[in-house]
């Protein structure tokens, strides 16, 4: 493999971030290589950094200067990230079925509101999406978002909302418009797709992303009564790896009830992967991880 | 206890923030103008993280229902208590029946009372900051209301005499014209070279859309590169592969307006950032209204950390005049 | 002796609770002391603007939707 597409720039944010972008466009090898300096940098246990924050294809660290200057954090970064020339790093992280009910009634009210802000409003997000990403059929695009896990590329906007970007070569990958105009109400859970993200809303507000159904489960919750919850009010984890799974509304329902049970758990597995295990066949890849979470 | 009769516009329970919890997408919160928020609390006595009450632009009305010592700091919303006008930046005593109200804003937007102790509000996640967005910390995870009662805690650490206050040319001042430092940056390369200076030349109007989360200035349009966009970065110009927003980083939405992002804004998110709001200067930042100009001037990075370690040399001598 | 309301925060000022309902006082209404001459929006939310004192509304010196400074006189009162 080759870093040649990759070039690294590093800028101050003000005098407590530096900010440090990989790539311009998204990638899974960009993404991989976040993931490999900032967990790096956090293995260093430097005195005087306050946030390591991986994003899709940069990341940002933010300092207290008056003990870590800015310019010797950079040093440190651009000695992390040359000596780590081909990702030969292991990532542990877990790969969880995420169910997801396509085409609800929720978000489709939601949809059907706020057709005057969208690109083509004649036609539902799903329709339009799955028409200029070549699919002959909505079905057949839930299918492709079905088939291939997503890896959990970056946390933030608000607490917990997972951008994730799937484990497919890159001609395969699902790319769509926000909305001409954002909303100024998304449901809670919805999920949706914005660029090449897929995401989840953690809760409901202003939101620009194309919607196509809803998760039964939380992924965040502030009262942390859930099992999944225990450790932090967010479930998602960089680098986990998702698979967001087309269900009926009958099972829809009993997740809700679990839910509200107070019993739901996600069904998960842990992993150990290498970069260059994705990146050298990500369709074999996603077979195993498929293979792991529902056979092993 | 206090009891909340009047709550005011926006007034919260805010500390130093909520640190370390950026990857989860969690913003830091905490009092926006922190100069203001730390000398509160040297005026009571209080531990240097003891939560205060930020009061924007309208004051609350409070019944103090035991004895105790307060402090107000920051934005001039003229203080009374049991309508007699008091003094800022002063320790203030205060008696069990007291009633503390304020005159409409006369410069600043942001007042700060310190109550010795500290506002006593469950820690969520290390910090007593209110962070309303999703409903956590602070009071109920919400703005004050009416009929609230907030008690005091202990992170009080020494008596403060009432009477005591700070030398005045530590006060600061608020105008109407402000000068914000940035250093620009991030991905400023995707501003045109007519914009970048544009950015820096234009007097910005605040709109009335300025608050915890951000401030958005109404000015003149600002254009980016125009390029094939880079796959996973969205359609609009303005947009970049979603990344991570610094506190008081500035993006222009579709080159509309640009929108400094405060201590409550979404952590990350796909519009170009193109500078930073200096540490120092995000306190001042706090004290700007809706319709005040702003400017924004380009620092370096060492001047940046001149100007930071002026600001802590001035809250030093604060502190030992204090403690003498 | 000419009195003023009085925009105590600065935000943008409207004279109808609503686009298509009447506004709250013209020109020429008495007003009394806490009646609701407007609203100011800062922050998502509205503030109402009353009257302090009473008196007949002679000018509303700002435009509806205009945006006003905190300080700035709204309407004088004779």
């Amino acid at each position: 493999m080759t870093n040649s597409s990759l070039t690294t720039r590093y800028e101050y944010g003000g005098d407590e971030f530096v900010f440090v972008q990989l790539s311009e466009a998204m990638s899974l090898e960009a993404n991989f290589k976040g993931i490999a300096i900032t967990r790096k940098l956090k293995e260093r246990n430097l005195e005087g950094i306050i946030d390591i924050c991986p994003a899709n294809a940069s990341y940002m660290v933010r300092v207290d200067p008056d003990i870590l200057h800015p310019d010797d954090l950079i040093r440190e970064l651009q000695q992390i990230e040359d000596s780590m020339k081909d990702l030969e790093i292991e990532i542990s992280s877990r790969i969880v079925d995420v169910p997801v009910l396509f085409e609800d009634p929720w978000t489709h009210e939601a949809v059907m509101r706020f057709r005057d802000r969208h690109q083509d409003p004649n036609s539902t997000d799903l329709e339009y999406s799955a028409r200029i990403n070549g699919y002959n059929s909505k079905e057949e695009f839930i299918q492709a978002i079905d088939a291939s896990p997503f890896l959990v590329s970056m946390i933030g906007f608000v607490p917990g909302l997972p951008w994730c970007f799937q484990i497919v070569r890159q001609e395969k990958q699902i790319e769509v418009p926000k909305y001409v105009r954002p909303r100024t109400f998304t449901p809670e859970r919805t999920f949706g797709f914005g660029g090449a993200f897929a995401v989840i809303y953690p809760v409901q507000g202003a939101g620009g992303y194309q919607m196509y159904g809803i998760a039964p489960a939380p992924i965040y919750q502030k009262e942390q009564t859930l099992p999944d919850f225990q450790d932090s009010i967010v479930f998602p984890k960089q680098g986990d790896i998702f698979r967001y799974r087309s269900i009926t509304r009958e099972e829809y329902d009993t997740i809700r009830s679990q839910v509200d049970a107070g019993t739901f758990t996600y069904q998960k597995k842990e992993i150990t992967f290498t970069p260059q295990q994705v990146l050298e066949d990500p369709e074999k890849f996603s077979e195993m991880v498929l293979r792991r979470l529902y056979h092993d | 206890m206090i009891k909340v009769l009047k709550p005011g516009l926006q007034t919260t329970v805010q500390d130093q923030g909520r640190r370390g919890l950026y990857e989860i997408g969690m913003p830091p919160s905490g009092a926006m103008d922190q100069f203001a928020f730390r000398v509160a609390n040297l005026l009571v006595g209080n531990h240097p993280n003891a939560a205060v009450l930020e009061m924007t632009y309208i004051g609350s009305e409070l019944l103090f229902e035991q004895d105790t010592r307060i402090s107000l700091t920051g934005g001039n919303i003229p203080p009374k208590l049991n309508g007699q006008s008091v003094p800022m930046w002063e320790t203030l005593e205060v008696r069990a029946g007291d009633v503390l109200s304020f005159d409409f804003v006369r410069s600043g937007a942001r007042t700060y009372l310190a109550v010795e102790g500290g506002i006593d509000v469950p820690l969520v996640m290390n910090s007593r900051s209110t962070y309303t967005l999703i409903g956590i910390g602070g009071y109920e995870g919400r703005a004050l209301a009416a009929g609230d009662v907030l008690k005091t805690g202990d992170l009080h650490q020494c008596k403060v005499a009432a009477g005591t206050t700070i030398d005045k040319s530590y006060i600061p001042s608020y105008g109407k014209n402000h000068e914000i430092r940035v250093i620009v940056g991030l991905c400023s390369y995707r501003l045109t070279e007519e914009s970048r200076q544009a950015f820096l030349e234009t007097e910005w109007t605040v709109t009335p859309e300025a608050n915890r989360i951000g401030y958005r200035h109404n000015g003149q349009r600002l254009k980016f590169v125009e390029r094939e966009q880079p796959f996973g970065a969205g359609s609009n110009p303005s947009n970049v592969t979603d990344l991570g927003y610094p506190i008081g980083s500035i993006q222009v939405p579709d080159g509309v307006e640009p929108i400094v992002l405060l201590h409550d804004a979404v952590t990350g998110g796909g519009y170009a950032t193109v500078a930073t709001v200096i540490s120092t200067d995000l306190n001042r930042m706090a004290q700007i209204k809706t319709n005040e100009k702003v400017k924004f001037a380009a620092v370096n990075l060492d001047q940046a950390l001149k100007i930071r370690r002026e600001q802590n040399e001035i809250f030093n001598r604060i502190a030992e005049s204090l403690s003498s | 002796m000419s009195k003023s309301i009085i925009a105590p925060l600065p935000g943008v000022f409207y004279r109808r609770p609503a686009p298509d309902q009447p506004e709250f006082v013209r020109e020429g209404d008495q007003v009394n002391p806490g009646d609701v001459v407007g609203l100011i929006e800062i922050m998502k939310t509205f503030y109402e603007l009353k009257a302090e004192e009473a008196g007949i509304v002679e000018k509303f010196t700002v435009d509806n939707e205009a945006i006003v400074d905190a300080g700035q006189e709204i309407a004088s009162l004779k």
